[in-house]
């Protein structure tokens, strides 16, 4: 199979709804790694951390909404904090389907990176 | 004698914008955010470089959460617009009618109250077209839950454009008033787009009040 057959059947196989933006992608990722304490404050100050991109709270809060409508991640509401205001954190967590989403977005990655010389170089 | 520092706060109105162009559930979140970080950099950097972190976390996160908005349900915010624009298209003559009713009822002209009657010919028109804009804009918002203030933003936005539009296409008929008194046409044109968004927020303090009443009488 050629390289560009190879990437139509990796489209083919990918079902659309599993399909993840670059930012949905990090989000997912970075919650995964964050396990059981990912909410606002940590998941943005982790992408911060890692990919040195400012991120805002709106932004991380409209991927995480659209992330849960697709079904890829859940929350909950915690108790509230003094710190916070006596406002509640809502902690998210990744769904089996959001683990399979990431699966598949890797995997398509893989496929279409595998082979080019430009990568091999840099890295 | 030391003199205890007052407490910092977070920006009242930054938050209250925020809060704006949120669902109630999810202003408990982004808030308790914004307010956690904002500490932690008063404690690390001070109060001024927390202030204007937090004025620029609220601009973005509200610029996020209209575009959002529109992303989610675009055709839901269309019908709910569409609804905004015939409104005020029908409801463009309404003031008049109603003053002209009321002029023609009491006839204060006609008596001692003719101050009364020169109060109501000069700013009656424009305080009923500013009452009528409110409730247009509450109509909005109440067909557009979760979204009131970008769909009644987004509206007062849009409906200059619509209405020069209109002027350009079937114009004429509105020409005399607009070039004999223009400021005074363009105050009015303001008025309404005000009016519009306090329609949005009155609804939207509602929903929150209600949402907040709801939330402390639950188990």
């Amino acid at each position: 199979m050629t390289q560009m057959h190879h990437f139509f059947y990796i489209v083919y196989i990918m079902p659309a709804r599993d399909y993840l933006g670059e930012f949905e992608h990090i989000v997912l990722l970075t919650v995964l790694r964050l396990d059981d304490q990912a909410y606002g404050v940590t998941v943005r100050r982790e992408i911060e951390a890692r990919t040195r991109r400012e991120v805002s709270i709106g932004a991380i809060y409209a991927t995480l909404d659209r992330l849960e409508a697709k079904g890829y991640v859940q929350s909950r509401v915690g108790g509230p904090t003094a710190e916070r205001g006596g406002r509640s954190k809502r902690f998210f967590r990744v769904t089996a389907q959001g683990v399979s989403a990431i699966k598949h977005t890797h995997r398509a990655l893989r496929s279409l990176t595998e082979g080019l010389a430009l990568l091999k170089t840099r890295s | 004698m030391t003199r205890e520092l007052p407490h910092p706060h977070p920006p009242r109105l930054a938050a209250w914008l925020v809060a704006l162009f949120t669902s109630a559930a999810q202003a408990e979140s982004i808030l308790g955010d914004l307010h956690e970080e904002f500490f932690d950099i008063v404690s690390k950097a001070g109060i001024a470089s927390a202030r204007r972190w937090y004025w620029r976390q609220s601009a973005e996160t509200i610029a996020h959460l209209a575009s959002a908005g529109f992303r989610v349900a675009p055709w839901a915010l269309a019908g709910v617009l569409l609804l905004g624009f015939l409104l005020r298209r029908f409801d463009f003559q309404l003031p008049e009618w109603i003053i002209v009713a009321i002029l023609r009822a009491q006839r204060p002209y006609s008596n001692l109250h003719y101050g009364f009657y020169v109060w109501l010919v000069t700013y009656g028109i424009p305080i009923v077209g500013v009452i009528q804009t409110v409730l247009i804009g509450c109509i909005v918002a109440a067909f557009a839950k979760g979204r009131e203030i970008v769909a009644t933003t987004t509206l007062s936005i849009v409906s200059p454009f619509a209405f020069l539009l209109h002027f350009l296409l079937v114009g004429g008929q509105w020409s005399n008033s607009i070039f004999i008194f223009p400021w005074r046409f363009l105050i009015i044109q303001v008025e309404n787009l005000v009016g519009l968004v306090i329609g949005g927020v009155l609804v939207r303090e509602f929903r929150s009040v209600v949402a907040r009443r709801f939330s402390r009488t639950s188990p």
